[in-house]
This record gives structure tokens, C-alpha cells and sequence, in this order.
């Protein structure tokens, strides 16, 4: 195993009289696909809005790659190459498909380049045929597409995909796990925030468990199926 | 002293901001609406301005509802830009207005008591302003009573709180709407009424006190009538100190600058939003 | 995406004839050129005003302060070190933009409400200190551009036609500037912001930063345009040029007229707007002072009840209009 690109140690993070996350840790190597999995309200939004940014936590350290992020604004994490979407998928509505994802681009290449790049970027989550249309017209589905994209348009080292899937059907969730192995083949490191179970265990070389804030287990997805307290924690209650 | 009268035409502002999210631009010039209803009642009926002040109040309770019903509430929903040209569109219309139905003259009432001043140990207070604050302090905490204790006041603020779950509890948000504004700018006439006695009523008297309110609202926090309070309570102070220090133009400067700083630095306000 | 269409082209010609034809229409002195003059620049404002508030949504009520800091920067040069206006201008721009830097280190964190509140209030603050100031602004009595012979080195004309073509040309900079930010990379970040602020972040948009050059450039502008306005009415006053509703109001509301966020808007709402405020004017002027003030706020409140995106909105709406009528 590589080093790891993204070492979280020790992070917590407080609102008002609620510890949304504490001591958190986790360490995730470069090529990895990690699942984060927990019940509603475990913390894995806030742990993804942290982490790119958008949350300054009050405890630990944020590494990327040998850098402290901790205290950097969201755009100076995009730079360093962490980028995350949105859960409720937070397009820019008024714009096309096309520039929503060229404004990703941005960052590192002048228009024209980023344009370029946008499409192939269109072309690879597979939904170039929308380029044109307005994100206000787009369906559910397609919206949470175009938030990938997006994402990939920045070129990151690593993505935080924060329920990606959750409206897709079987097929098209099938193609969307194909592309991020294949997006993880080319190097691209992956945290996933998924629900669908089958779909986090057919994807993810290990799994960190989150619940209350906390991080009560990390394993691969064999190891965790079989964790009694995340059993108990998780499993057992969405089960029943 | 000033102080309470400032929290009293500035609780009006907040509470409008705090139920409605709206920041209503024109607010003052509610203010100035309610100087001239007591002042016409002082000139025609011979009223007192303290007592005609539940009347200014009333009169602009039901010109705010009714500019509620009919401008407000259609741009509830708007983009920021509408909410914020709305009010401001308000603003000119209602100075021009005035301007139109009462001519540009500066009008002052006179009152027996206008001169007379209170000795209260070493301190010399005059009485006019012992009077408006002591009405202002009355209304303030006829208010606070009302939203506290009635059914009407628990609505509003379960309103201002979250709308869809007051609407869920059957109550009606476009109502509660329209009695917040109401209520709001009545508020602020009454206010204008109260200061009558020591100050002039003209048309453009409200863009005055447009700077001061929101000073107010912003140093106490947008939305909170404690903060309202609190922030009137200090500007009264931060003006009188300012007094002694800088020339008179220069006074409204130092508001400015203080009302800059906490936007700035604290745009939430001193007491950090109440919502 | 750079290039127009022939048909666009064409319209962009007739226009720009349209344009050079317009004031030999007028007599070269009259009141009628300078109406257009007026309306000319004040789409100028507008649409400097257009940058901050119609690409990034940042609704700025205190663009006075910027407009008044140009209009005396360039008068107070003529006047103490006989500076020609013209460097005036350059002079007022910087000073416009690093007011504008200073005032939005404080405000960039702040949006909607609250980034109008604070504009508003340094505005004010501007005509308070042009007041008080007595001994550098002249105060409340005003201030006169010194008359010279007219030439072009000063920026003084004998005809008000020539006025007008000083106007124009400012209005096809400033025009040029923004439909250019539009499509630049700063356009793209700005529309990012007022579409979603963190979701631009995120996807590596420095917002503090594009925000604050936006209203660099729009301030700058701003100033300069105070500059041509100083030499074009020769007298002005604190509460004029810093006035709330005589300028930063204005400005706002002719770009809504007209469309917030286009290129044309400004344009179309200043033709509008300024020529209907002087015909009320000069209507009731007569009756009761006010009126064409009541007029101005209720053509305001109108405009935002009836198409808060201004005329540029009334165009689509209606071919759709047109569209429904034909299938029935």
C-alpha cells in the first residue's frame, strides 16, 4: 500500500450545542475507492463539508498529499486538488449544462481549453447530449450528473461523491460504478456517501462507518458486513 | 433617554425583517407618516401628540396592511433584487407623496410643556423627552406582552421561525404577514408621534431617521426586538458621546462608520441573531 | 460563442447608424440633446452598475460614492492644479476603484440585504464627509467646473452635440468592458457566484477575490463617468452627486427597467427612464415639486411588480404569448 494521499486525524467539529463530528480519523491512499457509510445524520455531509472547506473545524488536521488544509478557503482545496458535489445537487440553474462544467475548468485553463475539457468531461459521465440545455430543465438524474462533472472538470486528485447514485436506476448505476473504477484506474482517488448497500460493497475497497459524529468501524466491506457494533448501529436498523 | 424612542421606531424594522425576511427600506418614512398624523390631529383637534400617538398608530397599521396586501406580499418570494427596489420604489413614492399633500414646510406643534424640564437631583431632564421615553417604554412592553402571551403573538413567531410548520399548525402566514408589517410600521408611527413635541415633522424627516433605525436593527441583530432594544439603547448612547467630541455634521458620520464596522465585523449583531 | 450572427450584426449596424444620425435630429444647443446626453450617460451607470449587481447578484446601493469621488477628483485638479480633465478622469477612476477596494474588504462576506445596507451607508457617508468637508468640496453650496474657452484638451464644447459624442463613446466603453467581462473568465465566476456561492468555491472560485475585482472595475467606471458629468452640467453639489435616489438609486433602477444582467438593459432602460423623468418634469413642474419624483418611485414599483427582469424579459414573453395564441 502507497502512502496515503488524504490523512485525516483527530477532526471535530461543533455547531451551536451539537458535536456534528468528533475525533474523527481516517486515512485514505491514493488509487483507494472509500465508502463512508452511517444512518441519517451520522456526520458524512459535514465530514465532506469540512474537508473541502465549507466548515472550519475547531480540532485536528486536514493532510493532503503533505499539505495542511485546515484554514484553507474551499477554492485554495479545489487548487490542491480535493473537490466534493453536493448531496442535494447545487447547480449553477440559469446556466447550460456546458458552462456549469466549464466552470470548473476555470481553475487551471483559459476558456476555450476548458470547454474542451468540459465536454470530454460530458462525454465520460455520459450525458453530452444535454450539453446545451439549462440545468433548470434537467431531470433529477441528470442534475446529479452534471454535479459530477463538474467535479471532474476541476481535475482532482481526489473526489468526494456525496450520494452521486441516489436516483439512478440499476443500469444506470451499474455504468456509474464502472466509470468511477475506471476513473480509479487512471489514478483518481474516490470517497463515496452512498445508501444503495450493494452498491458501496461492489465498489469499495474498504468502508469507514460513521454514527453520532463518530467513527466506530473501518474495514473492507467483508470485515464491516460482519462488525457487531456496525451491526447494530447501521445494518440492523435500516434492516428492519 | 433618546435611546428608548430609537428602539421603539426600530423595533418596528425588525420585527418586519424577523417575520417577513425583508428589509423594509421605506420604513422611516412610516415614521414621518405617523409625525404628521399628529401633528393634523394637534392642528384640527387640538390632541396632544402623546395622545394622538395610539391614533397615528391605528391610521398606519391599516395603511400597512393594506400596502401589505397589495405590494409586499407579492415579492415574499421574489428574488433579493425585487424585495430590495420594492421597498425602496415605496420609500420615494411615500416622501413624494408627502411632499405633494403637505408641502415642504418644517411643522411643529407646541405643547405646555415644551420647555419645561424636570430637576431630578443634579440632572436636568426635560420633559418632552421624559414623555416619549416613557411612552416608547409603555409600547415597547405592550409589544412584548402581545407577542409573548397572545395567540396571535405565539403565531407570528412560529411564523418568522419556520412558515411551512406554522402553516402545517393551520396558521395562516399571509396573515400573520400582514399583521407583522402593520404592526411594524404602526410601531414606528407611534414613535414619530411621541417625538413630535421636540422635533419638526417635514416630508424628508424620515431619510433622518432611515440611518439611525437601521443602525438600531443591525447592532442589535437583524430580526430580534431584544436586540432592537439593546441597539437603540446604544446608539443613544454612542450620539450623546459623539456629541461632546465631533461637530454636529459629524455625528451621523460616526453612525455610519459604527454601522459599517458591525455589518463588517458582526453582521449578525451584538446579541448574535435571535432570528 | 465570441462571434455574433449576420442577423445580429445587421441589427448592431443599424443601431450604431442610428446612433450617429440621432443628433442632427436635435437643435446642436438645445434641451433636446441634452436630455440624450443625460440618458446616454446615465446608461453608462448603469451599466457599470450592471457588472457588480447584474453578473454576481451583489445589489449595491452606494455607487454615488464613486460617482461623487469622480465628479470632484477631476473638478478639484482642474480647479487647484489646472489639470486637464481628461487626467482628471484617469485620476478618478483609480480613486473610484480603490474606494470601491476599500469598501468591499469590509462587505464581500455580505450578500443580499445586508451588502445593500452597508453600500447604502458608505454612500451616505460619502455626502456627509462632501458636506462637512467644507474646505476641500466647497459643502452643500456646491461647486463649479471654472469655465475656459471651449477646446477639446479641457473637455469643454460650444455645442452639446459634441457633448453627446463624448457620451456615446463612454457608453460603448463601458459597454464593451462589460459585455468583454461577460464573457471572460471573470464573467463566468461571477455568474457561478450568483448562482451559487459555495457551490463556486468548491469548485475552486475564489468568490472574495472575483467579487472584489468586479467592484474595482465597476467603481472605477463609475468615477470616470462622474468626471464627464462634472464637465458636462459645470456645477454640482454633495447631495447630488452622492445622492441616494438621484444617482445610486437611479442607476439601479434603470438597469432593471431595462434587464438586469444584459447588455442592452442599461441602454434601453436610461431611453426610458431619464427622457420620462424630465417630461414629468417639465408637465408638473409647474403643479407641485415631487411629482415627477412620485412618478420615478412608482414607474419603480410598477417595474417590479409587473417583470422584475425589465423590458429585455418583455421581448421572450411575449413571443410566447404570440406562440400560444397561434396553436389555439
Amino acid at each position: 500500500m502507497t502512502a496515503a494521499l488524504l490523512e485525516v486525524s483527530g477532526v471535530g467539529k461543533r455547531f451551536g450545542g451539537l458535536q456534528a463530528l468528533s475525533d474523527v480519523s481516517l486515512s485514505v491512499a491514493a488509487g483507494e475507492i472509500v465508502g463512508l457509510i452511517g444512518p441519517n445524520g451520522a456526520g458524512k455531509t459535514t465530514l465532506f463539508s469540512t474537508l473541502v472547506g465549507l466548515h472550519r473545524p475547531e480540532s485536528g488536521s486536514i493532510w493532503l498529499g503533505g499539505r495542511d488544509l485546515v484554514g484553507l478557503k474551499p477554492h485554495r482545496i479545489a487548487a490542491a486538488g480535493m473537490v466534493k458535489t453536493f448531496q442535494n445537487v447545487a447547480l449553477f440553474l440559469d446556466s447550460s449544462v456546458l458552462d456549469n462544467v466549464l466552470t470548473g475548468g476555470l481553475m487551471r485553463h483559459s476558456i476555450p481549453a476548458a470547454r474542451d475539457l468540459a465536454r470530454r468531461c460530458l462525454e465520460r459521465v455520459g450525458i453530452d447530449s444535454i450539453a446545451d440545455k439549462l440545468a433548470r430543465d434537467l431531470s433529477f438524474p441528470e442534475r446529479a450528473r452534471v454535479e459530477v462533472a463538474r467535479a471532474l472538470c476541476t481535475e482532482p486528485r481526489i473526489l468526494l461523491l456525496d450520494e452521486a447514485m441516489a436516483a439512478l436506476n440499476h443500469a444506470e448505476m451499474d455504468a456509474f460504478m464502472a466509470l468511477l473504477r475506471q476513473l480509479r484506474e487512471e489514478g483518481l482517488t474516490l470517497v463515496v456517501v452512498e445508501h444503495h448497500m450493494r452498491a458501496i460493497m461492489a465498489l469499495c475497497d474498504r468502508l469507514v462507518v460513521l454514527n453520532f459524529g463518530q467513527m466506530i468501524a473501518t474495514g473492507t466491506p467483508e470485515q464491516i458486513a460482519r462488525d457487531p457494533a456496525v451491526v447494530e448501529a447501521y445494518l440492523g436498523r435500516s434492516a428492519a | 433617554m433618546i435611546g428608548g424612542v430609537y428602539a421603539v421606531i426600530s423595533i418596528g424594522l425588525t420585527l418586519v425583517f424577523g417575520v417577513m425576511g425583508i428589509v423594509n427600506f421605506a420604513q422611516a418614512e412610516f415614521l414621518m407618516l405617523g409625525m404628521f398624523v399628529a401633528y393634523y390631529a394637534w392642528a384640527w383637534l387640538g390632541l396632544d401628540p402623546l395622545l394622538a400617538a395610539p391614533l397615528a398608530f391605528v391610521v398606519v397599521f391599516l395603511l400597512g396592511a393594506a400596502i401589505q396586501r397589495v405590494l409586499i406580499r407579492r415579492v415574499l418570494k421574489a428574488p433579493e433584487v425585487a424585495q430590495i427596489f420594492l421597498t425602496v420604489g415605496l420609500l420615494i413614492v411615500l416622501e413624494n407623496a408627502a411632499l405633494l399633500m403637505f408641502g415642504s414646510g418644517f411643522r411643529s406643534v407646541s405643547t405646555p410643556y415644551q420647555t419645561s424640564s424636570l430637576q431630578l437631583g443634579p440632572l436636568f431632564i426635560s420633559v418632552p423627552y421624559l414623555a416619549a421615553f416613557a411612552m416608547s417604554v409603555a409600547s415597547g412592553l405592550a409589544l412584548w406582552l402581545f407577542l409573548k402571551s397572545s395567540w396571535f403573538g405565539r403565531a407570528m413567531r412560529a411564523t418568522a421561525q419556520d412558515p411551512m410548520a406554522a402553516r402545517l399548525m393551520g396558521i395562516d402566514a399571509d396573515r400573520m404577514h400582514m399583521l407583522a408589517f402593520a404592526l411594524g410600521v404602526g410601531l414606528t408611527a407611534f414613535g414619530g408621534a411621541v417625538i413630535l413635541p421636540y422635533l419638526t415633522a417635514s416630508p424628508t424627516v424620515g431619510t433622518q431617521f432611515a440611518v439611525l433605525m437601521f443602525t438600531v436593527v443591525v447592532l442589535g441583530g437583524l430580526g430580534s426586538v431584544a436586540g432592537a432594544v439593546v441597539g437603540g439603547l446604544a446608539v443613544g448612547i454612542i450620539q450623546s458621546l459623539s456629541a461632546l467630541v465631533f461637530p454636529i455634521q459629524l455625528q451621523n458620520l460616526v453612525l455610519f462608520v459604527v454601522f459599517i464596522a458591525v455589518l463588517a465585523f458582526r453582521p449578525k449583531g451584538m446579541l448574535g441573531a435571535a432570528r | 460563442m465570441s462571434g455574433l450572427s449576420p442577423r445580429q450584426w445587421t441589427g448592431l449596424a443599424l443601431l450604431a447608424a442610428l446612433a450617429i444620425a440621432l443628433p442632427f435630429a436635435f437643435e446642436p444647443r438645445g434641451y433636446g440633446i441634452r436630455i440624450l446626453c443625460l440618458a446616454l450617460l446615465f446608461a453608462a451607470m448603469a451599466q457599470a452598475w450592471n457588472i457588480v449587481a447584474g453578473l454576481a447578484n451583489q445589489i449595491s446601493l452606494g455607487h454615488a460614492a464613486f460617482f461623487g469621488i469622480g465628479a470632484y477628483t477631476s473638478t478639484l485638479l482642474l480647479i487647484h492644479f489646472g489639470i486637464t480633465p481628461w487626467l482628471g478622469m484617469f485620476a478618478a477612476a483609480i480613486l473610484g476603484g480603490a474606494a470601491a477596494l476599500l469598501i468591499s474588504l469590509p462587505t464581500m462576506r455580505l450578500r443580499g440585504h445586508y451588502f445593500a445596507l452597508a453600500t447604502l451607508a458608505f454612500g451616505e457617508v460619502m455626502r456627509v464627509i462632501g458636506n462637512s468637508w467644507g474646505g476641500l468640496t466647497g459643502g452643500p453650496v456646491g461647486i463649479s467646473v471654472p469655465f475656459a474657452q471651449p477646446s477639446l484638451a479641457l473637455m469643454q464644447f460650444r455645442e452639446t452635440r459634441s457633448s453627446y459624442w463624448l457620451m456615446l463613446a463612454a457608453l460603448v466603453v463601458v459597454t464593451l468592458v462589460f459585455v468583454a467581462i461577460k464573457r471572460s473568465r471573470l464573467g463566468y465566476r461571477l455568474r457561478a457566484i450568483k448562482e451559487n456561492a459555495d457551490a463556486a468555491e468548491v469548485i475552486g472560485v475564489d468568490t472574495t477575490r472575483t467579487k472584489i475585482i468586479a467592484a474595482v472595475i465597476s467603481g472605477a467606471l463609475t468615477a470616470a463617468l462622474g468626471t464627464l458629468y462634472a464637465q458636462f452640467q459645470f456645477f454640482f453639489d454633495p447631495d447630488t452627486v452622492f445622492g441616494v435616489a438621484s444617482v445610486s438609486v437611479r442607476m439601479a433602477m434603470i438597469a432593471i427597467v431595462g434587464g438586469i444582467g444584459t447588455a442592452a438593459g442599461p441602454i434601453l432602460g436610461a431611453l426610458f427612464v431619464i427622457p420620462l423623468e424630465e417630461f414629468a418634469n417639465q408637465v408638473f413642474s409647474a403643479q407641485a415639486a415631487g411629482l415627477s419624483q412620485l412618478v420615478f418611485g412608482l414607474l419603480l414599483i410598477l417595474v417590479i411588480l409587473i417583470e422584475p427582469r425589465g423590458f429585455m424579459a418583455i421581448g421572450p414573453r411575449l413571443q410566447r404569448l404570440l406562440r400560444k395564441g397561434d396553436r389555439r
